[in-house]
């Protein structure tokens, strides 16, 4: 923990430590330094989440009152003018359910967006590629025949959130209200008391901030800022959180994420009803981990693919057509079929034939290969300069909270994406962490103060920690290779579920709380 | 399922500070000095989040609800004028303690300065607030907590918001006398406003008044009343005496750690009050009240009560969980009243 000067926190510290601290802490602010501007609320880190929070705060007749201000070492202008034609979408996708497009709306954002670059499915099939047991999921066992399909998520392009985010916080006017974009935090510390005593800004962080980049550009930004409260929306190497001292644990997975922008073929038969778009995972024990293929608008799917770093090395060198060979085998073809193409020499050379090795691999196993129901469309092409690999780790902070403190999104937890929850988490954290200042604001209470706070934490750590956990559980049993007693319990896990129309749709308001 | 009492928040509301600053005609002091001595040790903890205090601090929401349902039931008469300042409730804190409710009341003053607030309705409705405590150590603690916060510190300079170190009897004084002269030297804090307060809370007060021949709640709740505008709410908080509240608040939550969540000695069983004594006093204090006023040596009968409206709310301590409404609950354990004077 920090050193805090008052808000005395913990009542285990006794008297004369408390004053030690007191003390080596008042050391460090003897330096002269310009008063810092007061803020509500501060929030660090320009991502989704920050700017949920930003635009959730700004919504709410109570808290639009607040000063607020971000911080972001991005030029956020990039992010406003995005753009994009409808044949070519970013390859960092996130998969949001009902109740982050509910939150969305009651915000005002989801009208920002780009509707149309965004894609709702109704359907997702998951089955285990050693067993081939297979479950499922849809909402046909709650919905009547005569009602649309509820939709499982929608697929939303980050960047398509992140402009939607941004226009709906400028939509709501620029008082009280201060984004510093592409500027850097270079220090959080404890404030002073004044010359004359007050304001006591002694339990208050204070930030000091600079331009970033070369030149520094010329606009207005203070040098300092003292925040009531301090957001850490900053990411899982989160500078707010080593400032509060909250520790984290976790580990690494040792896996990659691998992302892609994909077009498929035409669905046979077509969809039905028309328009129902359906998801696809396939867990592969033997490679590391699952690969799934999410829908976008146009006949366009986003492809995360977790496997072993050695795999993920692989995949990235091969050529475009390799690389579409390889995905269409990773969702048909058997484990040491798959072994072996990951296996296969690449050529050095350009391919002087037309018949590239992996494909006519591809097409000479699929002959040998039993076809499954539940197959996706087949993958035509890649978006040029789509792939791209990101690491796999777990991360969860022993709390969110400290004194004028509060942690959102990956600063907070950071887990594996196989139930494409990661972003989920962070605006749930958004809505809580926004609900609990805006109560605060309506009592009177500090919205800073611990006690504030701690409903916030009451009401997200667990909820986190078990959609973490369980997403850690699923990775480590489906990666024991082979036909085992883990694979056999796993796969009557899955066949009960499948069978069990109240489990699932159980599980799958849990996925959505 | 406990209607615990959270930790008293002034012990010693008729108590005299000793440098005393006015002339008073009351001269009494109804609270024993164990009391007092309890409640100065607890002073330092008084903001720990953690501390001995803390269930208290978790009630303080449930009076800012409390209060917005009086409002919402009977709004002050000034609050219906349209264009008019849409926050003009001046309230009184008395017995603030260490300033845990007034502090979170200033917090909801509108800055004049911020034009978005200004024009706003807020919950409380609040334009100003005096907060008075007879003891001088509590009173320095609410005031070094409130300079901690830049807005509230605003609030301190403007007199917005006001701590004052006197008793209610030196308020009612004043507001009797209402000459300056009577107040000897430039130090003096007048706490007295011409036409009395819209709204006067009492949390957490009432059960630490001692019962002798000169000072009683009755007295002590007339004198409220004194202060109380037409149409005003006096609000309040405390036990009722119940055999559930006596296990409760004496047995088990005074118990040692980690059982108890209230220091030892914070409660005396048979001063709690229940609603129905309550109920009874405030209306015979407002008769007494308006004999007061009219100055005739006929007394006030019912009459004095038209208008009035009585309000009482039980409210439960779930551990884990934190305080909630519940209905039904006031007649055995913590609840919260409310007593309107008629316009």
């Amino acid at each position: 923990m920090r050193p805090i000067a008052t808000s005395v926190l913990r009542p285990y510290v006794c008297p004369s430590c408390r004053s030690a601290r007191t003390l080596s802490r008042r050391k460090f602010s003897s330096k002269p330094t310009s008063p810092a501007e007061i803020y509500d609320v501060v929030c660090v880190g320009g991502g989704p989440a920050g700017l949920a929070l930003l635009a959730a705060l700004r919504a709410s007749p109570a808290t639009s009152k607040l000063k607020v201000a971000l911080v972001e070492s991005q030029d956020l202008d990039k992010a406003r003018s995005f753009k994009l034609d409808s044949q070519h979408f970013s390859n960092r996708v996130s998969s949001l359910t009902p109740s982050s497009v509910s939150f969305l709306q009651k915000i005002g954002a989801w009208n920002h967006l780009d509707v149309s670059r965004t894609q709702p499915y109704q359907g997702m099939e998951v089955w285990d590629g050693e067993t081939g047991s297979k479950i499922s999921f849809d909402w046909s066992s709650e919905t009547s025949p005569f009602e649309d399909l509820q939709t499982v998520a929608t697929m939303t392009e980050n960047a398509n959130l992140v402009h939607g985010l941004l226009s709906r916080i400028a939509a709501s006017g620029d008082e009280n209200l201060s984004i510093f974009s592409k500027a850097t935090v270079s220090s959080i510390e404890n404030g002073t008391a004044s010359e004359s005593g007050w304001p006591d800004l002694s339990a208050w962080p204070v930030l000091s901030i600079a331009p970033a980049g070369n030149p520094p550009q010329s606009t207005a930004m203070p040098s300092r800022i003292a925040a009531r409260l301090l957001v850490g929306a900053d990411g899982i190497n989160s500078p707010v959180r080593r400032y509060a001292d909250i520790a984290t644990d976790g580990w690494d997975y040792q896996r990659h994420g691998i992302v892609a922008t994909l077009s498929l073929a035409d669905q046979v038969p077509p969809a039905f009803p028309t328009g129902t778009r359906t998801a696809y995972q396939r867990f592969l024990p033997s490679l590391g981990g699952p690969i799934a293929l999410l829908p976008l608008p146009n006949n366009h799917a986003t492809l995360v693919w977790s496997t072993t770093v050695e795999n993920a090395a692989y995949l990235k060198s091969l050529s475009p057509k390799a690389f579409i060979a390889m995905v269409n085998a990773a969702f048909r073809l058997s484990m040491p079929d798959l072994q072996y193409m990951l296996r296969m020499e690449r050529p050095s050379s350009t391919p002087d034939l037309n018949e590239e090795p992996h494909e006519s691999e591809l097409t000479w196993r699929l002959q040998h290969t039993p076809p499954v129901p539940q197959l996706p469309p087949m993958v035509t092409g890649v978006q040029e300069n789509s792939v791209a690999s990101f690491p796999l780790r777990f991360r969860h902070a022993s709390s969110y909270i400290s004194p004028r403190v509060a942690l959102v999104g990956d600063a907070a937890h950071v887990i594996h994406p196989l139930a494409g929850q990661g972003l989920n988490l962070g605006l749930g954290d958004v809505a809580s962490l926004s609900s609990t200042i805006e109560y605060a604001v309506n009592h009177g209470m500090d919205i800073g103060d611990i006690l504030t706070l701690e409903r916030y934490t009451a009401d997200r750590w667990a909820t986190n920690a078990k959609i973490g956990g369980t997403c850690d559980v699923l990775h480590k049993l489906y990666n024991v290779p082979g036909q085992g007693p883990v694979a056999w319990g796993r796969s009557l896990g899955f066949e009960i579920i499948d069978r069990l129309p109240f489990v699932k749709g159980f599980l799958m308001r849990n996925a959505d709380s | 399922m406990a209607p615990l009492r959270p930790s008293a928040r002034a012990a010693s509301l008729l108590f005299r500070p000793i440098p005393h600053r006015y002339h008073s005609t009351s001269a009494t002091t109804s609270v024993s000095a164990s009391e007092v001595s309890h409640f100065s040790s607890l002073a330092s903890s008084w903001w720990d989040p953690m501390g001995p205090s803390r269930v208290l601090h978790l009630m303080n929401p449930l009076r800012h609800d409390f209060i917005a349902s009086c409002l919402f039931d009977a709004p002050s008469e000034n609050t219906l004028i349209a264009g008019a300042n849409p926050n003009p409730l001046h309230y009184l804190d008395v017995g603030c303690g260490g300033g845990i409710f007034a502090e979170s009341l200033a917090r909801t003053i509108p800055l004049p300065e911020s034009k978005t607030e200004t024009g706003v309705e807020t919950v409380t409705r609040a334009a100003s607030i005096t907060a008075i405590d007879p003891t001088s150590t509590l009173i320095q603690i609410a005031c070094d907590h409130a300079r901690k916060d830049p807005k509230v510190s605003a609030h301190l300079d403007s007199g917005r918001f006001r701590y004052v170190n006197c008793t209610l009897e030196d308020v009612v004084a004043q507001t009797s006398t209402s000459t300056v002269s009577s107040l000897d030297g430039a130090g003096g804090e007048l706490v007295q406003r011409e036409d009395g307060f819209d709204i006067i809370t009492l949390f957490e007060v009432i059960e630490h008044i001692d019962t002798n021949a000169s000072i009683s709640p009755l007295s002590f709740l007339t004198d409220c009343l004194r202060l109380l505008k037409p149409g005003g709410w006096l609000v309040g908080s405390t036990i009722a005496r119940t055999w559930p509240s006596f296990l409760i608040n004496q047995v088990i939550a005074e118990a040692p750690w980690p059982i108890g969540v209230v220091p030892k000695g914070t409660h005396e069983w048979r001063k709690f009050v229940n609603p129905d004594e309550l109920k009874r006093w405030a209306s015979e204090g407002l008769m007494r009240c308006s004999d007061l006023e009219r100055g005739s040596v006929m007394r006030s009968g019912s009459e004095a009560l038209n208008g009035m409206r009585w309000k009482c709310e039980g409210v439960v301590y779930f551990p884990g969980l934190g305080w909630k409404f519940l209905p039904g609950s006031e007649s055995w354990g913590n609840y919260f009243w409310a007593i309107r004077k008629g316009v």
